[in-house]
């Protein structure tokens, strides 16, 4: 589904490069980890995934075709799914008005089904009066829930996330790494998830490790 | 779910700080409200004025061409001593002048006096030195009478009428109507101190020509304010002895020579600005020789220049807190975006347009400003009546000033259609006679700024508010747009 082909970034100097030369495959219906030390470059190769930037060398293909010919923000919009560590909420809205703001953003086909967004968090165990009300007041892990419900609803067959336990407790913990099992499995989307936690990694189908500017199979 | 809902949403879970928002738009909005009141209002009141205050164009003797003929002749005849000879105006000229583009209406004015005849003119103490004293523009004073006449078209439109000097308290004025009759308004003191109103008919004796008595009919009395014995100068007899006729019995009692004629004819012109035109076309219809145009469009020119002073003032306002509230509210903006950076990110995250998002925060703004112009509304029009009110006050005073202090230099008695007719003696020309006015006492119409607040101020209003708004965000937004998301989210 997703290519990476001689994939490099570097900030100010290519001596200095993250990593070169990436060749890796990701497909449907599977979850990787990508772990490594911080400051490794993990969350930068991510973001090259999602399109939130573009790398320096190399290019990313999507079913075969470059994301940059697509266009950044076309595949954002209509391809890839992002969960944040710091969960990334409108922090002015409901975890309800959360899920239809991302439904019409990203013209996902269930585009302004009230219903369907609530099933999402039903699903994964917010309540009625918690999702009416203002997304702040919900705890770190009811946010991270609404975050995953969010990539749940729309139509995406990539989601990436960004260290999304970093910020729970263990039971938390667990809990969204079955969530992004599920989505991966039940919804045959390809997951990628940056973690510097063993067990999430471990919970993977497949893990990625990142160093000296190289990644390689774990597992 | 479209960036329409996302900014109402948004306004409306921080209503605290949308609060705050509308409170400094609307001081903004007011301030820039007032300007464009003021300014529109100074508008408005300098075409009010071009209608309103008018200007007039004079016909009367040409006195300059008189002068110089007289000493002409006395260059040539050194035995008698020379007299200066003024041609009456002829009405029939007049009436080729009314005829001209922008005159609205005309009057003519004839001065005389006569004697008052079975009853009593008023004595002062300053009219009794007027027999053998000093006569107003030298030359003999014999022959003069103890009434005042003055022939007019009509009394409305006298300047002493028109400019609420005189006022009529009982009976009517003297109107085209009354052209070929005996009929006379006099003034209430000399109403009062003969026992004298309105059908009572009084005797008045020419002092030249015939010298014939004359029974006239009082049709109206009217009260000169006090200010009008300020006019009178030594020679002069008191203002209660000042009657007004119509012009035509002026002329009778002066003689028969004078049928047709006046000593000056006054013009309104209808467009002030075309004062000039008028009087150019003017001196093409008449004997330049004889006969002289004159114009006054002083009030007019006084209240065009306060109203330019006050309407640069008001553009100065706008641009002032135009550009002040651009950037008060840019720096309010750029906070507000910066401190939304992370929401940015999450939009550009999710794929959302750029355009759309700038246009979230436009369409906020302009929820704020709607709100933020209806209170501007409310409140504009107290601060432009404050503010415009004092400005046209400060403009008035100055203006006046100026004016007063132009004429002191430069006032000629006698401006404003009463010239001298020809061969008349000084006492027919009686400065403080109903008909005439000088110079220094022409009143200075003061414009009055109406300051309302209509829907094309508030559109324009709205106008300038976006403008700020667009600016403000572009301002604001710009750089954060330009970076990727990773930056703005990440980084």
């Amino acid at each position: 589904m997703l290519k990476t082909t001689d994939l490099g970034y570097w900030y100010d100097r290519q001596e200095n490069s993250l990593f070169e030369h990436v060749n890796l495959e990701f497909k449907s219906g599977t979850s990787y980890a990508i772990v490594g030390q911080s400051g490794s470059g993990k969350t930068t190769f991510l973001s090259l995934l999602a399109g939130l930037d573009k790398p320096r060398a190399g290019q990313i293909e999507l079913n075969g075709e470059p994301i940059n010919k697509i266009g950044l923000n076309n595949y954002r919009k209509s391809h890839v799914a992002i969960v944040f560590q710091s969960y990334n909420l409108f922090n002015y809205m409901s975890p309800l008005n959360n899920l239809l703001t991302a439904m019409a953003v990203t013209d996902s086909s269930h585009r302004g089904d009230k219903a369907f967004a609530a099933a999402m968090l039903h699903k994964l165990g917010i309540t009625d009066a918690q999702m009416t009300k203002n997304v702040q007041k919900l705890s770190g892990g009811q946010q991270q829930r609404v975050a995953i419900a969010r990539t749940m609803v729309c139509d995406a067959k990539l989601v990436v996330a960004d260290e999304p336990t970093g910020n729970l407790d263990e039971e938390n913990t667990k809990y969204v790494i079955e969530q992004f099992q599920r989505i991966a499995h039940d919804q045959h989307k390809c997951v990628i998830i940056v973690t510097h936690e063993s067990d999430v990694a471990k919970a993977c189908d497949h893990s990625y490790r990142l160093a000296k500017h190289e990644f390689a199979l774990e597992g | 779910m479209n960036f329409f809902k996302r900014a109402w949403l948004n306004l409306t879970a921080k209503k605290g700080r949308s609060i705050l928002l509308i409170l400094v738009t609307s001081a903004i909005m007011l301030f820039v409200l007032a300007g464009l009141l003021i300014r529109n209002a100074a508008d408005s009141a300098t075409s009010n004025a071009k209608r309103s205050v008018g200007a007039t164009v004079t016909l009367s003797a040409n006195r300059a061409a008189a002068f110089k003929q007289m000493r002409s002749r006395s260059s040539t005849s050194k035995t008698s001593r020379p007299k200066l000879t003024t041609s009456p105006v002829k009405l029939s000229d007049a009436k080729q002048i009314a005829q001209l583009n922008n005159i609205a209406s005309y009057s003519a004015t004839v001065s005389t006096s006569a004697n008052a005849t079975g009853f009593d003119a008023i004595s002062t103490s300053g009219n009794s030195s007027t027999s053998g004293g000093m006569g107003m523009k030298g030359g003999s004073t014999s022959g003069s009478g103890d009434i005042a006449i003055s022939g007019v078209t009509s009394t409305s439109s006298t300047p002493a009428f028109e400019e609420k000097s005189s006022k009529m308290t009982k009976g009517r004025g003297i109107t085209t109507s009354d052209e070929g009759t005996n009929h006379v308004v006099i003034e209430s003191e000399l109403a009062k101190q003969d026992n004298l109103s309105v059908g009572d008919s009084i005797k008045l004796k020419a002092t030249t020509g015939t010298k014939k008595t004359y029974t006239m009919t009082i049709v109206g009395i009217y009260k000169a304010s006090s200010s009008t014995s300020t006019q009178q100068g030594p020679g002069a007899t008191d203002p209660s002895n000042s009657v007004y006729t119509s012009y035509t019995f002026a002329n009778t009692v002066k003689g028969s020579k004078y049928q047709n004629t006046a000593d000056s004819v006054t013009f309104k012109v209808s467009n002030p600005a075309k004062v000039s035109a008028v009087k150019t076309a003017g001196k093409k219809l008449i004997n330049t020789s004889k006969y002289s145009l004159t114009t006054n469009d002083s009030s007019y020119q006084t209240v065009k220049a306060s109203m330019a002073n006050v309407k640069s003032f008001a553009d100065k306002i706008v641009w002032l807190v135009t550009i002040a509230g651009t950037i008060i509210l840019a720096l309010i903006v750029i906070l507000m975006i910066r401190e939304r950076r992370y929401e940015i990110g999450v939009l550009l995250s999710l794929g959302e347009a750029r355009w759309k998002i700038v246009a979230q925060f436009f369409v906020e703004m302009v929820m704020v400003l709607v709100v933020s112009i209806a209170v501007a509304g409310v409140g504009g029009k107290f601060v432009g009546n404050q503010l415009g009110q004092q400005l046209v006050s400060q403009q008035a005073t100055t203006a006046t000033t100026s004016s007063t202090a132009t004429q002191t230099k430069g006032g000629q008695p006698g401006v404003g259609g009463s010239a001298p007719s020809g061969n008349r003696k000084p006492s027919d020309n009686m400065s403080g006679a109903p008909g005439s006015h000088t110079s220094g006492t022409t009143t200075q119409k003061q414009a009055e700024l109406d300051v309302s607040v209509t829907v094309f101020d508030l559109v324009e209003l709205g106008g300038f508010g976006l403008a700020i708004m667009f600016l403000s965000i572009m301002l604001a937004a710009g750089g954060i747009l330009r970076l990727q998301p990773k930056k703005v989210l990440i980084d």
